[in-house]
């Protein structure tokens, strides 16, 4: 903690963050002088950012800038993979998370994700969620029923499956599957939740229930979303960072990205000029 | 249409003739070709359908002799011409049940390793020599299995679980009697060995198709490695699985050699996985060079008319299987 709070004092070494007050918003996660490397190419040069508890921040960039690699730095995905590694520190809650000792299941149950693609597993919706509940804790059945329900209130998904919750989870729709794995993030009880472009395999109705969902969940949750569309990215956001080529170009309050940005890069990705 | 067509004729009257020649040509290959690619088929296909045939007519005579009676009796006895195939059944399915119980669970944990947990540069290695391991003829896995293996087994694991399960009811009668070191058990590790590859190989190729996304998913969720195997990659991958696990099972129970080397060769049914026995094919191989009357020759031709039967159904599943996991995967 005393890291933590030595940190945010610190005034962010950037210029690209002069133009956020930070009064009154506390950093989730701090992220700095983060390199990333595939093998001997690196993706991300030497990134600063803070991530604001519960605000949502939103990445944006063209294809291969980075913004997928730096949401997966954050559960430490890449560890899957030989030859990826980071190097720089990524504080949460006054660790920093790159550290070989960090126990890596406990921190992606503290840092859920959700991805591009819906992935329900295997099995019945019902079981989808409890799955989760059951790695960490024992619970009676009928907590675990509540935990179940509440977690797909939350996601404002129960009223679809109440009535079918032995049925597969395979068996819903792309946006209903989406709303499933978010409702199975939720229910581990994350402190942050990363997006992975949740809605680019869906339709606009179901894009525009999982943003409200969006919008809600960050009264309880550190939110951050990757996203290509960037109406999506001013809708939903309180903050959005503009990568270019592995580099952290810009990062502002959303508004001002959108309406006045600094770098003529910026300007031109979000004016649609290139990307 | 036939403007084109006349145009067509008229410019290139000259070429016409050599070109409408080629053509002639081309389409004599084309229909020899098309029809040697037909014979190949029927020829397979009557050829199968000739086998089936001459097993049930070689084992009329047996079944005529003893009926029904003939899968459920035990005695073997050529001197007095008495005939049953309930011991080489018996054994078959006995040392294929044991095969799989050792190579299902260690074929998929090698399955794992390769695609999860191994290193790129030692996939290829592994997953060769595990492969090789399918090309080694059985006749070397049976003087191995003789000279080396089974004398091991007599020495050191027979003797341990005589020991460790006795009397433990039930379990005591499974591993009971004289270590041999030759017996179902022992061909049952053999047969283990050699249908490893199939169940590696298979288990591998699914469990690859898994899609990265839904590992990383449960990977998200905080699960550990054998959780992600367990409630995830296995239940998405079962469908491939069981049908590597059935081609397993129909080489296991149609190998000859190998376990004719180490099984015993007694038309016994014991309830000790111990004890020696025979197989069908090893019942065959055995006895057909001394099989002097009729009706012991149409016996060992109905006995391997059950084998036939059973490796059908077997890879007839193994086959369904496989193709309803296609389905799924697209």
């Amino acid at each position: 903690m005393s890291i933590a709070s030595s940190n945010a004092s610190m005034t962010v070494p950037v210029a690209t963050h002069t133009g956020v007050n930070a009064a009154g918003l506390s950093e989730k996660v701090s992220i700095r002088n983060l390199e990333f490397f595939y093998g001997d190419s690196r993706a991300l040069k030497g990134i600063n950012l803070p991530l604001y508890a519960n605000k949502t921040t939103a990445f944006i960039g063209p294809s291969g800038c980075g913004k997928s690699t730096l949401l997966r730095i954050l559960n430490r995905m890449y560890d899957l993979y030989p030859g990826q590694r980071a190097t720089g520190q990524v504080m949460f809650d006054g660790e920093n998370l790159l550290d070989a000792g960090v126990d890596i299941n406990l921190l992606r149950a503290r840092i859920g994700m959700v991805f591009q693609k819906p992935t329900p597993f295997p099995m019945s919706i019902y079981e989808n969620i409890a799955f989760g509940i059951r790695l960490y804790e024992k619970l009676p059945r009928s907590e675990v029923d509540a935990r179940v329900e509440h977690a797909l209130r939350r996601a404002a998904l129960w009223d679809e499956v109440k009535d079918k919750l032995a049925a597969s989870g395979l068996g819903l729709s792309g946006g209903q599957q989406q709303r499933l794995c978010i409702a199975r993030t939720v229910a581990v009880k994350p402190e942050v939740i990363l997006f992975d472009e949740p809605c680019s395999a869906l339709d606009p109705i179901s894009t525009a229930k999982i943003e409200e969902l969006i919008d809600e969940l960050k009264q309880d949750y550190t939110i951050v979303i990757v996203t290509h569309n960037m109406q999506q990215a001013a809708r939903v956001s309180d903050f959005t960072c503009f990568m270019y080529l592995g580099d952290l170009i810009e990062f502002d309050v959303t508004e001002k990205i959108f309406t006045a940005p600094t770098d003529k890069r910026t300007q031109a990705y979000i004016t649609g000029r290139f990307g | 249409m036939s403007e084109v067509a006349l145009n067509d004729t008229n410019v290139t009257a000259g070429a016409g003739v050599t070109r409408a020649s080629a053509l002639n040509r081309l389409r004599t290959t084309d229909v020899a070709f098309r029809t040697l690619t037909r014979i190949a088929v029927f020829t397979v296909l009557a050829l199968l359908s000739g086998v089936i045939l001459a097993l049930i007519i070689g084992s009329v005579p047996a079944f005529k002799a003893f009926g029904f009676g003939f899968v459920t009796t035990e005695v073997w006895n050529p001197v007095t011409e008495k005939f049953g195939a309930l011991a080489p059944v018996y054994g078959t399915l006995v040392t294929s049940f044991i095969a799989l119980v050792i190579a299902v669970p260690v074929g998929l944990m090698i399955a794992f390793f390769l695609t999860e947990l191994c290193p790129m540069w030692l996939r290829r290695p592994i997953g060769i020599s595990i492969e090789l391991l399918a090309g080694i003829p059985s006749i070397i896995y049976g003087i191995w299995g003789l000279f080396i293996f089974a004398p091991f087994v007599q020495k050191y694991i027979q003797p341990f679980l005589i020991d460790t399960f006795d009397g433990v009811p039930g379990l005591q009668d499974v591993f009971a009697g004289p270590p041999y070191g030759i017996g179902m058990l022992t061909a049952g590790f053999i047969l283990a060995i050699m249908v490893l590859p199939f169940i590696t190989s298979i288990s591998r190729d699914v469990f690859d198709a898994v899609p990265a996304v839904l590992k990383e998913a449960t990977y998200g969720l905080g699960c550990t490695t054998w959780e992600v195997f367990k409630h995830v990659i296995l239940p998405y991958t079962r469908v491939g699985v069981i049908g590597g696990v059935m081609l397993g099972l129909g080489r296991a129970l149609g190998e000859t050699m190998a376990v004719t080397f180490v099984i015993g060769n007694a038309h016994t049914v014991s309830a000790s996985i111990l004890a020696p026995g025979t197989t069908i094919s090893a019942s065959i191989a055995n006895e057909f060079t001394e099989a002097v009357g009729d009706l012991y020759t149409s016996s060992l031709i109905a006995l391997g008319l059950i084998l036939f039967v059973i490796t059908f159904i077997v890879l007839a599943i193994a086959r369904y299987m496989l193709l309803r996991l296609q389905q799924k995967g697209r």
